[in-house]
Protein backbone atom coordinates (compact mmCIF):
# COMPACT_ATOMS: atom_id res chain seq x y z
CA UNK A 1 0.00 0.00 0.00
CA UNK A 2 1.28 3.67 -1.09
CA UNK A 3 0.91 5.92 2.02
CA UNK A 4 0.50 9.58 1.64
CA UNK A 5 -1.07 12.37 3.38
CA UNK A 6 -4.41 11.47 2.16
CA UNK A 7 -4.35 7.84 2.72
CA UNK A 8 -2.78 9.22 6.73
CA UNK A 9 -5.44 11.78 7.29
CA UNK A 10 -8.03 9.28 6.33
CA UNK A 11 -6.84 6.27 8.34
CA UNK A 12 -6.62 9.54 11.35
CA UNK A 13 -10.52 9.88 10.66
CA UNK A 14 -11.14 6.28 10.73
CA UNK A 15 -9.39 5.53 13.63
CA UNK A 16 -10.50 8.73 15.28
CA UNK A 17 -6.19 9.11 16.55
CA UNK A 18 -6.06 12.42 15.87
CA UNK A 19 -2.35 12.65 16.71
CA UNK A 20 -0.40 15.92 15.70
CA UNK A 21 2.44 12.86 14.89
CA UNK A 22 0.27 12.18 11.93
CA UNK A 23 -0.96 15.53 10.57
CA UNK A 24 0.81 18.22 11.79
CA UNK A 25 4.28 19.07 10.26
CA UNK A 26 4.83 22.48 12.08
CA UNK A 27 4.78 20.05 15.48
CA UNK A 28 6.96 17.35 14.09
CA UNK A 29 10.14 19.75 13.14
CA UNK A 30 9.50 21.37 16.37
CA UNK A 31 9.47 18.01 18.69
CA UNK A 32 12.17 16.03 20.03
CA UNK A 33 11.24 12.63 20.84
CA UNK A 34 14.65 11.71 22.83
CA UNK A 35 17.08 10.66 20.42
CA UNK A 36 14.69 10.21 17.46
CA UNK A 37 14.04 12.76 14.93
CA UNK A 38 11.65 12.35 12.64
CA UNK A 39 11.24 14.19 8.80
CA UNK A 40 7.68 15.53 9.20
CA UNK A 41 4.55 13.93 10.06
CA UNK A 42 4.55 9.47 10.06
CA UNK A 43 1.91 7.18 9.07
CA UNK A 44 0.03 5.36 12.29
CA UNK A 45 1.97 2.31 13.69
CA UNK A 46 -1.75 1.25 13.67
CA UNK A 47 -2.41 1.89 10.02
CA UNK A 48 0.65 -0.99 9.51
CA UNK A 49 -1.09 -3.35 12.14
CA UNK A 50 -4.73 -2.72 10.32
CA UNK A 51 -2.88 -3.91 6.73
CA UNK A 52 -1.09 -7.04 8.34
CA UNK A 53 -4.48 -7.82 9.98
CA UNK A 54 -6.13 -7.32 6.34
CA UNK A 55 -3.64 -9.43 4.97
CA UNK A 56 -4.07 -12.36 7.65
CA UNK A 57 -7.95 -12.36 7.21
CA UNK A 58 -7.48 -11.66 3.22
CA UNK A 59 -5.62 -15.49 3.23
CA UNK A 60 -7.10 -17.45 5.40
CA UNK A 61 -10.45 -16.45 5.24
CA UNK A 62 -10.96 -18.77 1.90
CA UNK A 63 -8.79 -21.33 3.77
CA UNK A 64 -11.52 -21.74 6.73
CA UNK A 65 -8.48 -20.38 9.01
CA UNK A 66 -9.29 -17.23 11.72
CA UNK A 67 -7.33 -14.32 13.20
CA UNK A 68 -6.60 -15.23 16.62
CA UNK A 69 -3.33 -13.14 17.03
CA UNK A 70 -1.03 -10.61 15.97
CA UNK A 71 1.94 -8.74 18.07
CA UNK A 72 3.81 -5.90 16.38
CA UNK A 73 6.78 -4.02 16.98
CA UNK A 74 7.23 -0.95 14.97
CA UNK A 75 11.14 -0.68 14.32
CA UNK A 76 11.23 2.41 12.07
CA UNK A 77 8.86 5.24 11.17
CA UNK A 78 6.58 4.78 7.83
CA UNK A 79 6.69 8.65 5.86
CA UNK A 80 4.27 9.76 2.86
CA UNK A 81 5.38 8.72 -0.27
CA UNK A 82 6.52 4.92 1.18
CA UNK A 83 5.11 1.89 0.04
CA UNK A 84 4.42 -0.94 2.87
CA UNK A 85 4.32 -4.25 2.07
CA UNK A 86 3.23 -6.77 4.78
CA UNK A 87 4.45 -10.31 4.57
CA UNK A 88 3.25 -13.37 7.10
CA UNK A 89 5.58 -16.68 6.87
CA UNK A 90 4.37 -19.94 8.20
CA UNK A 91 6.84 -21.03 11.01
CA UNK A 92 4.87 -23.81 12.91
CA UNK A 93 1.61 -25.85 12.89
CA UNK A 94 0.78 -27.62 16.27
CA UNK A 95 -1.81 -29.42 17.45
CA UNK A 96 -3.75 -28.53 20.61
CA UNK A 97 -6.19 -30.59 22.66
CA UNK A 98 -8.76 -28.93 21.07
CA UNK A 99 -7.53 -26.84 18.58
CA UNK A 100 -5.47 -26.80 15.30
CA UNK A 101 -2.92 -23.81 15.03
CA UNK A 102 -0.37 -22.47 12.75
CA UNK A 103 1.93 -19.63 13.97
CA UNK A 104 3.49 -16.95 11.68
CA UNK A 105 6.45 -14.59 11.44
CA UNK A 106 5.67 -10.73 10.27
CA UNK A 107 7.29 -9.03 8.46
CA UNK A 108 6.59 -5.08 6.92
CA UNK A 109 8.79 -3.57 4.67
CA UNK A 110 8.95 -0.10 2.61
CA UNK A 111 10.20 0.41 -0.85
CA UNK A 112 13.74 0.39 -0.67
CA UNK A 113 13.53 -3.23 1.41
CA UNK A 114 13.91 -1.80 5.08
CA UNK A 115 12.36 -3.80 8.03
CA UNK A 116 9.71 -1.23 9.56
CA UNK A 117 8.08 -3.17 11.68
CA UNK A 118 7.78 -6.92 12.48
CA UNK A 119 5.69 -9.57 15.04
CA UNK A 120 4.19 -12.91 14.89
CA UNK A 121 0.76 -13.90 14.51
CA UNK A 122 -1.28 -17.09 15.40
CA UNK A 123 -3.97 -18.47 13.51
CA UNK A 124 -6.83 -21.32 14.37
CA UNK A 125 -8.39 -23.95 12.28
CA UNK A 126 -11.29 -25.15 13.95
CA UNK A 127 -11.57 -29.13 13.94
CA UNK A 128 -14.18 -30.41 11.57
CA UNK A 129 -15.93 -31.74 15.12
CA UNK A 130 -15.34 -28.56 17.03
CA UNK B 1 -22.93 7.70 13.67
CA UNK B 2 -22.97 11.39 12.57
CA UNK B 3 -23.87 12.49 16.20
CA UNK B 4 -20.77 10.63 17.90
CA UNK B 5 -18.48 12.15 15.68
CA UNK B 6 -19.88 15.65 15.79
CA UNK B 7 -19.09 14.67 19.91
CA UNK B 8 -16.03 13.44 19.38
CA UNK B 9 -13.43 15.91 19.81
CA UNK B 10 -10.66 15.63 17.12
CA UNK B 11 -8.43 18.76 18.33
CA UNK B 12 -5.98 16.71 20.95
CA UNK B 13 -4.45 19.54 21.75
CA UNK B 14 -7.27 20.66 23.42
CA UNK B 15 -7.07 21.03 27.22
CA UNK B 16 -3.70 18.33 26.58
CA UNK B 17 -2.19 19.52 30.07
CA UNK B 18 -5.43 18.63 31.82
CA UNK B 19 -4.25 14.82 31.16
CA UNK B 20 -1.46 12.37 33.48
CA UNK B 21 1.75 12.58 32.90
CA UNK B 22 3.82 9.57 32.95
CA UNK B 23 4.38 10.12 36.64
CA UNK B 24 0.62 10.39 37.44
CA UNK B 25 -0.15 7.45 35.91
CA UNK B 26 -1.06 4.85 38.20
CA UNK B 27 -0.65 0.90 37.21
CA UNK B 28 -3.47 -1.36 37.95
CA UNK B 29 -6.30 1.85 38.39
CA UNK B 30 -8.53 1.51 35.37
CA UNK B 31 -8.93 4.45 33.39
CA UNK B 32 -12.31 5.90 32.69
CA UNK B 33 -14.10 4.79 29.14
CA UNK B 34 -17.80 4.90 28.29
CA UNK B 35 -19.65 2.28 26.31
CA UNK B 36 -20.29 3.35 22.31
CA UNK B 37 -22.75 1.50 19.87
CA UNK B 38 -20.75 0.23 16.52
CA UNK B 39 -22.28 0.97 13.28
CA UNK B 40 -22.11 -0.34 9.88
CA UNK B 41 -20.99 3.34 9.20
CA UNK B 42 -17.97 3.18 11.26
CA UNK B 43 -17.01 -0.54 10.43
CA UNK B 44 -16.98 0.11 6.73
CA UNK B 45 -15.27 3.71 6.97
CA UNK B 46 -12.50 1.67 9.38
CA UNK B 47 -12.15 -1.22 6.37
CA UNK B 48 -11.67 1.40 3.51
CA UNK B 49 -9.24 3.66 5.24
CA UNK B 50 -7.22 0.29 4.72
CA UNK B 51 -8.23 -0.87 1.47
CA UNK B 52 -10.21 -3.43 2.76
CA UNK B 53 -13.33 -4.24 1.11
CA UNK B 54 -13.80 -7.83 2.32
CA UNK B 55 -17.66 -8.83 1.95
CA UNK B 56 -17.69 -9.78 5.69
CA UNK B 57 -17.84 -5.87 6.30
CA UNK B 58 -20.11 -4.92 3.28
CA UNK B 59 -21.96 -7.55 1.40
CA UNK B 60 -25.57 -8.13 4.14
CA UNK B 61 -26.34 -11.54 2.19
CA UNK B 62 -23.05 -12.76 1.46
CA UNK B 63 -22.11 -12.41 5.68
CA UNK B 64 -25.79 -13.94 6.65
CA UNK B 65 -24.60 -16.89 4.26
CA UNK B 66 -21.19 -17.18 6.30
CA UNK B 67 -20.22 -18.74 8.98
CA UNK B 68 -20.62 -15.60 10.75
CA UNK B 69 -24.29 -15.47 10.11
CA UNK B 70 -24.11 -11.20 9.29
CA UNK B 71 -22.07 -8.29 8.94
CA UNK B 72 -18.74 -8.40 11.15
CA UNK B 73 -15.94 -5.54 11.97
CA UNK B 74 -12.57 -6.76 10.94
CA UNK B 75 -10.11 -7.80 13.96
CA UNK B 76 -8.35 -4.55 14.05
CA UNK B 77 -11.28 -2.38 14.70
CA UNK B 78 -10.63 -2.02 17.91
CA UNK B 79 -7.72 0.34 16.92
CA UNK B 80 -11.05 3.09 16.59
CA UNK B 81 -12.78 1.79 19.45
CA UNK B 82 -9.62 2.64 21.73
CA UNK B 83 -9.87 6.03 21.06
CA UNK B 84 -13.82 5.97 20.60
CA UNK B 85 -14.90 4.50 23.88
CA UNK B 86 -12.35 7.13 25.84
CA UNK B 87 -12.84 10.56 27.36
CA UNK B 88 -11.04 13.22 25.74
CA UNK B 89 -8.73 13.68 28.70
CA UNK B 90 -7.04 10.06 28.18
CA UNK B 91 -3.08 10.02 28.36
CA UNK B 92 -3.60 7.45 25.11
CA UNK B 93 -4.74 10.85 23.58
CA UNK B 94 -1.72 13.10 24.51
CA UNK B 95 -0.02 14.54 21.52
CA UNK B 96 3.36 13.03 20.97
CA UNK B 97 2.59 9.73 22.59
CA UNK B 98 4.27 7.17 20.45
CA UNK B 99 3.35 3.82 20.18
CA UNK B 100 6.12 1.47 20.59
CA UNK B 101 4.48 -2.06 20.18
CA UNK B 102 1.16 -4.30 20.27
CA UNK B 103 -0.22 -7.39 21.02
CA UNK B 104 -3.67 -8.49 20.81
CA UNK B 105 -5.72 -11.91 21.02
CA UNK B 106 -9.04 -12.30 19.45
CA UNK B 107 -12.18 -13.97 20.96
CA UNK B 108 -15.68 -13.53 18.64
CA UNK B 109 -16.26 -10.60 16.38
CA UNK B 110 -17.71 -7.32 16.63
CA UNK B 111 -21.04 -6.51 14.85
CA UNK B 112 -23.18 -3.74 13.80
CA UNK B 113 -24.97 -2.66 16.47
CA UNK B 114 -23.24 -4.32 18.87
CA UNK B 115 -22.50 -1.85 22.58
CA UNK B 116 -19.18 -2.34 22.89
CA UNK B 117 -17.49 -1.71 26.34
CA UNK B 118 -14.09 -1.12 27.03
CA UNK B 119 -12.12 -2.20 30.58
CA UNK B 120 -8.96 -0.72 30.32
CA UNK B 121 -5.64 -0.12 32.94
CA UNK B 122 -2.35 0.70 32.96
CA UNK B 123 -0.25 -2.59 34.09
CA UNK B 124 3.67 -1.43 34.39
CA UNK B 125 5.66 1.96 33.64
CA UNK B 126 9.33 2.30 33.34
CA UNK B 127 12.03 4.36 31.87
CA UNK B 128 14.64 2.55 29.23
CA UNK B 129 16.93 5.00 27.07
CA UNK B 130 15.50 8.03 28.26
CA UNK B 131 12.33 7.43 27.39
CA UNK B 132 9.49 6.96 29.38
CA UNK B 133 7.39 3.96 28.99
CA UNK B 134 3.97 2.74 29.51
CA UNK B 135 2.42 -1.03 28.68
CA UNK B 136 -1.47 -0.92 29.11
CA UNK B 137 -3.52 -3.47 28.97
CA UNK B 138 -7.60 -3.30 27.07
CA UNK B 139 -10.29 -5.83 26.70
CA UNK B 140 -13.34 -5.12 24.93
CA UNK B 141 -16.49 -6.89 25.69
CA UNK B 142 -19.97 -6.61 23.94
CA UNK B 143 -23.74 -6.29 25.36
CA UNK B 144 -23.46 -9.89 26.31
CA UNK B 145 -20.68 -9.22 28.00
CA UNK B 146 -18.42 -11.96 25.66
CA UNK B 147 -14.81 -10.87 25.00
CA UNK B 148 -14.51 -9.50 21.64
CA UNK B 149 -10.88 -8.98 22.30
CA UNK B 150 -8.07 -8.50 24.65
CA UNK B 151 -4.74 -6.59 23.98
CA UNK B 152 -1.72 -5.16 25.23
CA UNK B 153 0.27 -1.94 23.89
CA UNK B 154 3.39 -0.31 25.04
CA UNK B 155 3.69 3.29 24.21
CA UNK B 156 6.65 6.12 24.72
CA UNK B 157 4.82 8.90 26.60
CA UNK B 158 6.02 12.68 25.60
CA UNK B 159 6.08 13.84 29.26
Amino acid sequence: MEVNRESIRGFAEASLDFNPLHLDDRYMEGSSFGKTKYQGVIAHGMMNFALITRMMTDWLGPRGGIHRRLETRWLKPVYPGDVVSPQATISKKLKTVKGQWVLFIIEVKNQTGELVAQGEAMAEFPSPQS
Amino acid sequence: MEEFLEKFEKNFWKDWEKRKTWDEIQPGELRPSHPVTLTKEMIQKFARAIGDLNPLYFDEEYARESPYGGLIAPPSIHIMLMFACTPHDDWMKEPGTINAGQSWFYNVPARPGDRIRLVCKALDRFIKKNRLFVIHENVFYNQKDEVICSGRGWTIRPR
